[in-house]
């Protein structure tokens, strides 16, 4: 089932990312959507949360209460001034390598006012201590990737624990029952790689669309031949999992010209997105797959998504289509997807993330001529990582002790 | 009717010009499907913004540049068709052009009621003399004519009545000769496919872009060693690109660069007419200071300028020793422009990080040319325009909108200036 969206409501409808004000002062720069050029930083409103900051008007009906709380990088100012008392301190552990450098803005502060740090650590052995205990830490900040057991020994441990916040965007890593049964606020990095991703989509249409493949070996042979190459304008991009990063990369293509279809697990009420064409929900899969030359599988991995792109749905896809994968691998039936490219079921794969990570110098995608293969790295800049942790300091820790709802909640239920 | 459709597009003008800087390619076919005559995007702000109106036509109350993302088609050929009698003259259509052509079809198939095509040949002596009578009045020139330079002087002097040449190709450089001069002061009108090609060349600028800024070399040579090194990649957010020669391509690049999050410094002959353009940051004027400016601010330098007797050699050694350090220097306009010997000069000594060519000042590219064996330059024999349909959709341009604006008696679209050579 899907949903055509009229375009021309999609302007009177307010987005969905936080975004300018609609005055008359600024009507005149308020003509494209979010563009960052556009809206001068002045105006650039901060994240809007419940009342604290809320730029957005309230008569927007896109918009849940959970869609206003995510940060996204690019169009989230970080706010400069909290309001509001400090209610509570922040006694935090950090389940984490200690060697970590992108960690240090936590290590070496300064924390914000109220918070402090009392341990770091990467298993429970490293926090169980007279001194730790009696100061009963209430928060934790997850980056270690063997964290999976610790973390839950550790809300064994320590009670007094109310929130979790983990620096990666995925939760994946860390999820089990005993996490998601536990009354603990979890939040994460959502929205912190979007941009990133949605170049290394973008790039990947374009590597297949343009055959950089073919004109890398053209240069070796010396061999001066002209071929015609496709356009990405007017192609259609599929957006599987239309959260953040789907919806960064939507964003982009639009502005390429390509028809952009979405699949949302939940869609909202009234789902309008003036970067989103078509929305499907779960059951449309097979009927999106069918209409895009490129698919781009963004959703997290959860128990509904592991295997979601199966061997059927793969002969479902257009002998022409190229899958890009900024997901987790393990959405994608790995040894499927092998057998698609090899016979040339589809056109080619752009693959940032596999089923096991480094991966194996066995597996066949490293021969692959149509495979575009990074090590899990298109969203690793220089600063990434550090931006995270700060993140988690400069706008999560001040709202905590201020009593002022925090950013990115994970839905347990959910599993994302 | 002109008086509703005029007013029907500028409601519709505007959204059109919100949904175009945004890049909503949904509301322009929003608005296609409700109101068929509608008129270019820029239509609201003529009156307000000083800068259009030197590209705007008042007369035919557009735009006088075809852009192929934005410009909406057909007006004129459903004008043609809902009132014949408003045809001012015939076009009687002589096509130079190599003989087997292909890209040519849609001037044999269907060429709208009023217009004929009289002959195809690649050399005045192919053109019988006896067409001198018929009085052709319209002259389509293909690149794929060989030695076109010297071949139009003598096509237009045998056939004096002709009053406007339509060139395929967005680039008139092979036209350029002593003679050519002449042709815009006997009144003969010229134009061409300027923004025909636009969008595929602005794909190919942000593809080039990430080449260097994910490192797609380094990606492949570890793919081919199975080896898996996750190194640290850069952003395209937050940098600069440099375009010199903001005509329709350069402006096409630096709309995806816009929303891309980079910051846009544009480089053109005449800095007001960008004054108010939205998408980018800063606009400069010409001269070597204008340039080095431009290449010390940027990351990302795209060279889209036409070539032209001002702009040969424009970018040479004196501009790359001014270049920001680990810049991409990206061609797609025309080889000459640039001084090919300083860009191997500047890539070997380490200036440029790195060149992204589509262009060159000899093509086919010479084996033996420094450039193949540079690695880290990106190499594409000048085909990053050629979509299977380019050249077609070029002829058709001519066929559907230029013709039937001539022969209504309309301004052309995509005039050039025969003394500056674009």
């Amino acid at each position: 089932m899907h949903m055509n969206i009229p375009a021309c409501y999609s302007f009177a409808i307010a987005s969905l990312a936080p975004l300018q004000l609609r005055s008359a002062a600024t009507a005149f720069r308020l003509v494209s959507y979010p563009s960052p050029r556009v809206v001068p930083t002045s105006l650039r409103p901060s994240v809007c949360v419940g009342n604290n900051n809320s730029l957005i008007s309230n008569n927007s009906p896109a918009t849940s209460l959970r869609m206003m709380s995510y940060w996204n990088r690019e169009t989230c100012q970080p706010t400069s001034q909290y309001k509001g008392e400090i209610t509570k301190e922040a006694r935090i552990l950090a389940l984490c390598d200690p060697h970590d450098a992108y960690n240090k803005p936590l290590y070496d502060g300064p924390l914000p006012e109220g918070s402090k740090l009392l341990a770091v650590g990467s298993t429970l052995a490293d926090f169980d201590n007279e001194s730790i205990i009696n100061q009963d830490p209430n928060v934790i900040f997850v980056s270690h990737p063997n964290a999976r057991g610790p973390l839950v020994e550790l809300l064994n441990k320590f009670p007094s624990v109310e929130w979790v916040h983990t620096r990666s965007a995925g939760v994946d890593f860390i999820a089990s029952d005993g996490l998601f049964s536990s009354p603990v606020q979890l939040t994460n990095a959502k929205g912190m790689f979007s941009s990133t991703l949605a170049e290394y989509c973008m790039m990947a249409c374009a590597y297949f669309a343009k055959d950089l493949p073919r004109l890398m070996r053209q240069k070796n042979d010396v061999n001066w031949e002209q071929y015609p190459v496709l356009e990405i304008r007017g192609a259609t991009l599929g957006v599987v999992g239309f959260g953040d990063i789907g919806r960064s990369s939507a964003k982009l293509a639009k502005a390429y010209g390509m028809k952009v279809l979405g699949l949302k697990r939940s869609i909202p009420e009234s789902f309008s997105d003036p970067y989103c064409d078509e929305i499907y929900d779960m059951k449309g899969l097979v009927e999106l797959v069918q209409k895009s030359d490129y698919i781009l599988i963004a959703t997290p991995l959860t128990e509904q998504t592991r295997g979601l792109i199966s061997k059927e749905v793969l002969q479902q896809c257009k002998k022409t289509a190229v899958i890009i994968n900024v997901g987790r691998g393990p959405i994608i039936d790995e040894e499927a997807l092998i057998e698609a490219l090899t016979n040339g079921d589809i056109k080619g794969a752009g693959l940032d993330v596999m089923t096991v990570e480094p991966l194996p110098k066995d597996s066949q995608l490293w021969k692959l001529d149509n495979v575009l293969l990074s090590p899990h790295n298109m969203d690793m800049t220089l600063s990434f990582m550090q931006e995270s942790t700060e993140f988690f300091i400069n706008e999560n820790l001040p709202r905590f002790v201020r009593g002022i709802e925090l950013l990115n909640p994970v839905d347990k239920s959910a599993g994302y | 009717m002109a008086i509703i459709s005029r007013a029907l597009g500028r409601h519709a003008g505007e959204q059109s010009r919100l949904s175009s800087l945004a890049g909503l390619s949904s509301w322009s076919s929003c608005l296609n499907r409700t109101c068929s005559l509608n008129y270019h995007s820029r239509s609201i702000s003529s009156a307000s913004t000083p800068m259009l109106k030197k590209a705007w036509d008042t007369q035919a109350d557009q735009y006088k540049f075809w852009n192929r993302e934005e410009s909406i088609s057909g007006q004129a050929q459903m004008m043609l068709d809902m009132s014949p009698e408003s045809i001012q003259k015939e076009a009687r259509i002589l096509c130079l052009s190599a003989d087997d052509d292909a890209a040519n079809n849609p001037l044999l198939d269907k060429l709208p009621f009023g217009s004929r095509l009289l002959h195809v040949g690649s050399q005045s002596t192919d053109f019988p003399d006896k067409l001198v009578d018929e009085s052709p009045n319209v002259l389509f020139v293909s690149p794929s004519c060989p030695h076109a330079r010297l071949i139009l002087p003598l096509v237009l002097a045998k056939f004096p009545t002709i009053e406007w040449i339509h060139v395929r190709s967005a680039g008139i450089d092979f036209l350029e000769s002593d003679e050519l001069p002449w042709v815009g002061k006997k009144g003969i009108v010229m134009t061409n496919a300027k923004g025909q090609f636009s969008s595929s060349l602005a794909e190919y600028v942000m593809m080039a872009c990430s080449y260097f800024a994910k490192d797609i070399p380094r990606l492949l040579k570890n793919k081919g060693a199975k080896k898996w090194d996750d190194f640290e990649i850069e952003e395209l957010r937050g940098k600069t690109m440099g375009i010199v020669g903001y005509g329709d391509i350069g402006r096409s690049a630096a709309k995806l660069a816009s929303v891309f999050g980079m910051k846009v410094i544009a480089l053109r002959r005449n800095p007001e007419k960008s004054e108010f353009d939205p998408i980018c940051d800063e606009v400069l004027g010409t001269g070597r200071l204008a340039l080095q400016k431009l290449m010390s601010v940027s990351d990302y330098v795209v060279c889209s300028a036409p070539s032209t007797v001002e702009t040969r050699g424009m970018v040479n050694a004196d501009a790359f020793k001014a270049s920001k350090k680990n810049q991409v220097f990206i061609n797609l306009g025309r080889g000459p422009v640039v001084d090919e010997d300083a860009l191997v000069e500047a890539l070997q000594n380490g200036t440029l990080r790195g060149a992204a060519l589509d262009v060159f000042a000899t093509e086919p590219l010479p084996a033996d040319h420094a450039l193949w064996d540079l690695d880290q330059v990106l190499i594409s024999p000048h085909n990053m325009d050629r979509t299977a349909t380019f050249m077609h959709e070029a002829t058709e341009f001519f066929v559907n909108e230029n013709l039937p604006r001539f022969m209504l008696g309309h301004s052309l679209l995509n005039p050039v200036d025969v003394s500056l050579g674009y």
